[in-house]
């Protein structure tokens, strides 16, 4: 296998703080070389900075032995490196042929060749095997086929290097087993992937080789077939990984109560559908479904963002349908949004500016209408010590915190607040194994205090782990609940397909 | 180290722009066929040039940095509030009209002239608030056409009901003031008046309100996130309601303190022609709404004026120099919008996918 792919004592420096300090990996043809590592290890950052995103500091890039320099993601498209963004760039108003083409259209007579289009964007997805359909609004697409479309894009512009940077994260348990073997599928094909990830299986599964990232320095190289998950995981968290604590059968007095739900928009099929359940105090109650399915705005509606159009939502015995943020927040709710960036951030902010919000009005943090931001500070730092949340100090710019490390950040903020309702949607979704084992040890300890937690995620793991009572999602409705121990990964799966978990398939009129 | 850095950088764009500004002030003087080094000396002149010029540019000041303190207010919360000149208008009308009508000592008529223009400012922006609110007329229409509500309605007032029938010319403007509600001058003989104090003290108060209160943590999510402010529990409405208040009262004020240290009665047009509100305007964009900021923009556009006039005193050169330096200040500052606003559109569409 010929080396493709040289980085050779990387350095990348932000202000005092070294993100990556002299990181080298060489990658062949035909390679799928996973890097994995702790949240800001510098995977990102090495990452960025072979796609042109950002300028080394010092080290050398070799494209088959050529030394290059990129001044940007397109001067790197063009030397053959293609980047798949976890935030798609993606035009949802436009095909899925055209969003493939966009930037290096086919032209005819200087006009764009929309037939033209059309087949080479179906020629490319048969060669690799890669399925989509290419006359489709891109807004209408799943996640998981706007993914398939963002790996089509970047191999139509020719990219030979292909980089992902946690991919799975967003994708459902049958959407990452697809994306795995198309992976494989584009490595048989000759080009040499590069693959972020958080989770071990998906590398023992995928890869090649792997390179193990710690604190900016590269702490293991192995060949995939001389190393295991366990292994991995001590190379990544320097310790082994705890069993979750007990948990006691303490099921108490119903918290949360919503009753016959719908949230429609007039004329159109409805997003919730008469949906009815209980948290109860002391429980956990996870919710899973393929992603679009009602969860996010049965979320919404619960926490006040958007408004129901007929049932009722009690919280602590207080009617809560279609109340403020502020109201609901009041009467004992927090929430771990799902989209970190959208809704749980201001990423212009700092971290201690960020961490702020919920609290600020809190007579405990404030005297009159003056913010005690001192006395805050402590609890901030608290946070970051248990969370083990990587920043280089309170005021830094929340934007600047890895992926993982503002996940942590809201994680802790959401927490903090002692809530009886905690919503957690998605919690642990871009942390590290030893980041995920903390936050779920805390979801847990919560629930044995007696808090309720509404957990969503499209991680059936996690789902499995946690949860007391499992309801499943499908076209906005609940279609089946299963007991903790009755439930299996088979009987999930197969309810959120839209079966009714006997085996028959439910009709969706 | 880090406050100091902010600091640069947030200065960095305003003096790029006003450098920008200056040279094309430059080629403007050229073409009229004057010395550049000249001008631009004269110009420091007719605003710095001596105590007296000093103190014209900052009495100059003193209208546009209250009004583009609370447009800085405005523009935080993400609130488009284009009509501070009929804020302005209404508010030094009614302050006028107390100030004139009100019974009692002239000390109390004064600090109630002064509240009333806050007030009614306040009132006239809420209302367009309250449409925005209720109805989903948007601000930045509605406040535009309330400013020829305003200004009409302010000029029929003073033409017939409110006019000063004494002189012989019938003016369109109100009897004057009795000099006991008048804002005292701080030096004698110059036009710089308390209002400036005033103006000041504001810039301050508003430092502080976005700084360290709750209201001024929400007004800097709203306009850093405003899904992130929402999701946190800050009702974006209110705090637009709010906003609408204290710009329109800054506003108001502003109009009030030339009322009541300047021209001491309202004078038809006397606001508008200066075109206080657009220097206003530009004053926050400039600073990028930070109050601090606001007040070397003020006092910066202001000599511009000033300075302008003493050129057109002493050279060749026509009043329209300072224009044309304005015209390329906005021309950069909306660039810096619009580029601003294209980028958060991109990043939205990233996270949105
Ligand atoms: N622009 C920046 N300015 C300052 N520090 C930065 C910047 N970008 C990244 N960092 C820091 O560099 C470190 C590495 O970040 P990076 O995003 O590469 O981590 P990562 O390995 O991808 O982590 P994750 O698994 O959480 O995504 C982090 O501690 C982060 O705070
Ligand atoms: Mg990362």
């Amino acid at each position: 296998m010929s080396v493709r792919l040289e980085m050779k004592n990387m350095t990348k420096r932000y202000g005092q703080f070294l993100a990556n300090e002299g990181v080298s990996i060489a990658v062949g043809a035909g390679e799928v070389h996973a890097i994995v590592g702790e949240n800001g290890a510098g995977k990102t950052t090495l990452m960025r900075m072979l796609y042109g995103m950002e300028e080394p500091t010092s080290g050398e890039i070799l494209l088959d032995g050529k030394p290059v320099s990129f001044r940007g993601p397109d001067d790197a498209i063009r030397h053959g490196v293609g980047m798949v963004h976890q935030h798609f760039m993606l035009f949802p108003d436009f095909t899925v042929a055209e969003n493939i083409v966009i930037g290096y259209e086919p032209k005819r007579g200087g006009f764009f060749d929309r037939a033209k289009a059309m087949a080479d964007a179906t020629a490319l997805a048969e060669r690799y095997r890669i399925p989509v359909s290419p006359t489709a609004v891109l807004g209408e697409c799943s996640i998981g086929e706007q993914q398939r479309v963002e790996i089509l894009k970047v191999l139509y512009q020719g990219a030979e290097i292909i980089i992902l940077d946690e991919p799975t994260a967003v994708l459902t348990p049958m959407e990452v087993s697809e994306l795995l073997a198309t992976i494989r599928t584009l490595a048989e094909a000759g080009k040499s992937i590069l693959l972020i990830t958080h989770k071990l299986q998906e590398v023992m599964e995928v890869a090649d080789r792997i390179t193990v990232l710690r604190g900016g320095k590269v702490t293991g190289a192995v060949a995939a077939k001389d190393t295991s998950a366990e292994e991995l995981a001590r190379l990544m968290v320097g310790r082994d990984l705890e069993q979750l604590s007990e948990r006691t059968e303490q099921r108490g007095e119903p918290l949360l109560v919503v009753h016959q739900v719908t949230m429609q928009e007039k004329k159109k099929k409805p997003v919730l559908d008469q949906v009815s359940f209980a948290v109860h105090h002391g429980e956990i109650v996870g919710i899973a479904g393929v992603s679009g399915n009602g969860q996010s705005e049965l979320l919404q509606a619960i926490s006040g963002l958007a408004a129901v159009q007929s049932g009722t939502i009690r919280l602590k015995d207080t009617d809560v349908t279609n109340r403020t943020v502020a109201l609901i927040r009041e009467t004992g709710l927090a929430h771990i949004p799902e989209d970190r960036y959208f809704w749980g951030a201001a990423k212009e902010e700092t971290v201690a500016e960020n961490a702020l919000m919920g609290y600020h009005r809190l007579p405990a943090f404030s005297r009159g209408i003056i913010i005690q931001r001192k006395w805050f500070h402590h609890l901030v730092a608290a946070w970051i010590e248990r969370f083990a949340i990587k920043t280089s100090s309170a005021h830094e710019k929340a934007g600047n915190l890895s992926g993982g490390n503002l996940q942590k950040l809201i994680v802790a903020r959401e927490m903090g607040r002692e809530t009886p309702l905690l919503l957690a949607a998605e919690p642990t979704r871009g942390v590290d194994i030893g980041a995920m084992e903390t936050i779920h040890q805390a979801l847990l300890e919560k629930r044995n205090k007696g808090d309720g937690i509404l957990l969503v995620s499209s991680e059936l793991s996690e789902i499995l782990a946690l949860s007391d009572r499992i309801l499943v999602m499908f076209e906005g409705r609940i279609v089946g609940e299963l007991s903790r121990a009755e439930a299996t990964e088979e009987k999930i799966s197969m309810l959120m397909a839209g079966g009714r978990g006997d085996g028959s398939t439910q009709a969706t009129a | 180290m880090e406050a100091l850095k902010q600091l640069r950088n947030s200065l960095l764009q305003p003096l790029i722009a006003t450098a920008i500004g200056l040279a094309a002030g430059a080629v403007f003087i050229s073409i009229v066929g004057a010395s550049i080094t000249e001008t631009y000396q004269q110009m420091w002149n007719g605003a710095f040039g001596s105590f007296y010029f000093f103190m014209s540019t900052l009495a100059r000041s003193t209208p546009i940095l209250l009004i583009a303190l609370g447009l800085a207010m405005a523009f935080r919360a993400g609130v488009f509030n284009m009509g501070a000149e009929g804020q302005m208008v209404l508010g030094a009308l009614s302050a006028a009209l107390v100030a004139l009508y009100m019974p009692g000592a002239g000390v109390i008529k004064l600090l109630a002239a002064l509240i009333t223009g806050i007030v009614v400012g306040g009132l006239w922006s809420l209302l367009a608030g309250v449409l925005e609110a209720k109805f989903k007329i948007q601000l930045l229409i509605s406040t535009l056409l309330f400013n020829y509500i305003a200004v009409l309605f302010t000029s029929y007032l003073v033409s017939d009901p409110f006019q000063d029938k004494s002189g012989s010319a019938a003016l369109a403007q109100t009897a004057m003031l009795e000099k006991s509600v008048w804002l005292p001058k701080l030096f004698p003989g110059m036009t710089l008046h308390a209002g400036f104090v005033i103006a000041i003290v504001a810039a301050v108060g508003l430092f502080l309100l976005f700084r360290f209160t709750s209201f001024g943590y929400e007004v800097k999510m709203l306009g850093s996130n405003p899904f992130f402010a929402l999701y946190g529990g800050v009702s974006q409405k209110r705090v637009m309601l709010i906003s609408m208040f204290v710009s329109g009262g800054f506003a108001g004020l502003a109009g009030t303190v030339e009322v009541l240290g300047a021209q001491y009665r309202f004078v038809d047009g006397a606001l508008t022609m200066p075109g206080y509100a657009w220097t206003g305007l530009m004053a926050a964009l400039l600073a990028n709404s930070n109050p601090i900021g606001v007040i070397f923009a003020s006092i910066f556009l202001a000599a511009l004026q000033t300075g302008a006039m003493g050129v057109e005193r002493n050279t060749e050169v026509p009043l329209e120099l300072a224009s044309v330096i304005q015209a390329v200040l906005i021309l950069f500052i909306s660039a810096r919008f619009t580029y601003a606003w294209w980028k958060k559109r991109k990043q939205g569409r990233e996270s949105h996918a």
